[in-house]
């Protein structure tokens, strides 16, 4: 099914994630219908660059570009470092009250239907191990319960090990491999071969491409 | 042990020399390397030394790129070697007893690594040795000099500088050059004792903004030329404490450019040579394969952000891929009436080029335009400025539109071959990434201080 979201041409980076997040809503027949019959103009900004996207919602097609719209109906200023999060701060939200429908439709469709760790680790194993360089097998454990998900061929060549919500974060395109672990959110058992090309997929697969 | 190997250990001995500074040339034009005891250096002889393959594994920012991995590599982290070529071992100046010797980048087997721009521009000499070709080569080399010392011009943010001449751009101007005098005679003395033929020097248009025109050679010997160079003129401005740069737009108003001039002969006979004009077959599809894969090679030529901010119409720099008969407004302008002199100018690369990439662009352009018989297509016959944006040939003006241009180029791909493309449209991507999400604007009409603190000292 051809999707509704369309993108400017050239996207900017923030413009590829928003419009990744708003697809994610299409495989959802009720929020797909919300996501058609939306209409406004939203501009969302990182509270800490100069990042800024505007979405318009146009009844039927979202369009996705890069800088503010001077005349967008709602602002969103969001901390893009700490959306991924447990408890992510709330973001500062102007124009909300004067636009009541669009504040609730847009709250619901930036935050689309995710899957627990084990069903979005799938759904990225299947779009990751196709790609040259990867992997033959990925083995996740969950440091919360100590449960376990096994991809590929086994014993899988490389491993990552985080709490169910880092997990489930990284494998629906909510953060990035690389940066989780040079945080330490995130753990990896292999070589860095395949540490830097699965980064490589996650950034892909955050932006959609 | 080769006869130029002992010819250089007497050398060592006989200058007393005690390091040798090694360099090599990333993919990003920058110069990495070691210093090496004189007794160090010549055991590695022929094969080179070891050097840790992160150093052609990070962006300009010092962060690793960590979203892909290269055939070449080791699954972690592992050595290259770093071969000299032994042609360019030269005494400097300004160091007591040391040397100084380009490198190769090559896998411990000894075979070229694809990040090696050096082995790249070599292998596509070769390639048009086989077939009766004899490349030279020339560029012109713009920067631009500021009076401030390096760590006042970082507390300025580069912005505001003062430019070494006077206040007025107009270019050719001996009163500006008078003020670049004491810089540029130590620039020159160094360069004429390592071996760098100047061929002559002027004030270009830009305030403080300086040319050196060098002496054509062997294409990869004219790429070494620009390496030394700039890297001369960044050692003299540290010396004199003052800031040079090489960006291809440090400031809203002009650029630097690097404009590159090639010759072809056949049997000593020049290959564009027209002394009515009219090229011959082999010229007009060479000089077609160069203009058709232009917007594809500008992914080379204008390799970082800030390099597509020169490209906009009426500041001297190209924006169609255009060609014209001695037509400075157009991305080739082609000199052919003398036998003597008979070339083709490039003119798309900024100053923040790596120049073996911007030559092994033409290059692969000519040699692609030979192998598919490629069609010349009439000269611009108008200024390649201002044009519409359709129904002319406009060249990229992003980096990530350049990289797409390139990576949908199947002639210009094969020609510099797919390991290198790959890796490099990978890193192009990088840049953009860290453009727009380590604090670049998105917005931003003029040069931002994300690209100011990224390239400013070291493109």
């Amino acid at each position: 099914m051809e999707s509704i979201v369309d993108v400017e041409h050239d996207p900017v980076p923030l413009v590829l994630i928003m419009a990744n997040v708003l697809r994610r809503n299409e495989s959802d027949p009720k929020r797909a219908r919300l996501l058609a019959h939306t209409a406004g103009r939203v501009v969302f900004r990182s509270a800490s660059d100069p990042q800024v996207v505007t979405i318009e919602f146009r009844r039927g097609r979202v369009m996705v570009t890069r800088g503010a719209a001077p005349d967008a109906d709602m602002t969103i200023v969001a901390d893009l470092a700490t959306m991924s999060e447990e408890k992510p701060p709330k973001p500062a939200v102007s124009g909300a009250l004067s636009h009541l429908r669009l504040a609730l439709a847009v709250s619901k469709l930036l935050d689309p239907p995710v899957g627990d760790w084990q069903q979005e680790a799938e759904r990225f194993w299947a779009y990751a191990s196709p790609r040259p360089g990867c992997p033959s097998g990925l083995k996740v454990t969950c440091l919360d319960d100590g449960r376990v998900a096994e991809f590929g061929v086994r014993p899988a060549e490389y491993e990552i090990h985080g709490t169910a919500h880092r997990l489930r974060s990284v494998f629906s395109g909510g953060s990035v491999l690389g940066e989780d672990l040079l945080a330490g959110k995130l753990y990896a058992v292999g070589m860095l071969r395949h540490t830097a090309e699965l980064t490589g997929c996650s950034l892909d697969w955050m932006m959609g491409r | 042990m080769s006869s130029l190997t002992d010819e250089i250990g007497e050398r060592i001995h006989r200058d007393g020399i005690r390091w040798v500074r090694t360099d090599a040339v990333t993919l990003d034009g920058l110069v990495i390397g070691k210093h090496l005891s004189a007794t160090k250096f010549l055991g590695s002889l022929p094969t080179g030394h070891a050097i840790s393959e992160i150093a052609h594994g990070m962006d300009l920012g010092g962060t690793p790129y960590l979203a892909w991995w290269n055939d070449w590599r080791p699954d972690a982290l592992g050595d290259i070697v770093m071969r000299p070529d032994l042609d360019t071992f030269a005494v400097l100046p300004d160091r007591p007893n040391t040397a100084t010797v380009l490198c190769d980048n090559v896998e411990l087997s000894g075979d070229p690594l694809p990040l090696c721009s050096r082995s790249l521009l070599r292998r596509l000499v070769d390639e048009l040795a086989g077939r009766g070709l004899r490349a030279r080569a020339a560029f012109e080399v713009e920067a631009m000099v500021f009076a401030e010392s390096p760590s006042a011009a970082r507390r300025l943010g580069w912005r505001g500088l003062t430019p070494m001449s006077l206040p007025a751009a107009l270019g050719y101007l001996h009163q500006n050059t008078r003020h670049q005098y004491r810089y540029l005679d130590e620039v020159l003395r160094r360069l004429e004792a390592i071996g760098v033929p100047i061929e002559g020097f002027h004030d270009e248009a830009a305030p403080g903004q300086i040319e050196l025109n060098l002496d054509p050679a062997d294409p990869v010997a004219a790429a070494d030329h620009v390496v030394r160079i700039k890297q001369t003129m960044r050692d003299v401005a540290a010396d004199q404490g003052c800031v040079v740069t090489f960006m291809a737009k440090p400031s809203a108003e002009y650029g630097n450019g690097l404009h590159v001039h090639h010759s072809l002969t056949r049997d000593g006979s020049a290959v564009f040579h027209a002394v009515d004009g009219i090229l011959g077959d082999e010229a007009r599809r060479w000089l077609g394969g160069v203009v058709a894969t232009l917007p594809a090679a500008t992914s080379l030529h204008c390799p970082n952000i800030n390099s597509f901010r020169r490209m906009v119409g009426f500041s001297a720099a190209p924006t169609v891929a255009s060609w014209g008969h001695d037509d400075k407004s157009a991305a080739v302008r082609v000199l052919s009436r003398s036998a003597l002199a008979a070339r083709i100018e490039c003119r798309v690369a900024g100053g923040d080029a790596n120049p073996y990439l911007v030559l092994a662009a033409v290059l692969a352009g000519g040699l692609a335009g030979l192998d598919h018989h490629i069609d010349l297509p009439p000269p611009i016959g108008v200024a390649s400025w201002g044009l519409p944006p359709t129904g002319w040939p406009h060249l990229p003006t992003t980096i990530t539109s350049a990289a797409e241009a390139l990576e949908a180029d199947g002639r210009l791909r094969a020609a510099l071959g797919e390991p290198f493309v790959e890796q490099w449209i990978k890193t192009r991507r990088w840049e953009w990434l860290m453009y727009h999400t380590t604090g670049g604007d998105a917005s931003a009409v003029a040069t931002t201080g994300w690209e100011l603190t990224r390239y400013f000292e070291v493109v």
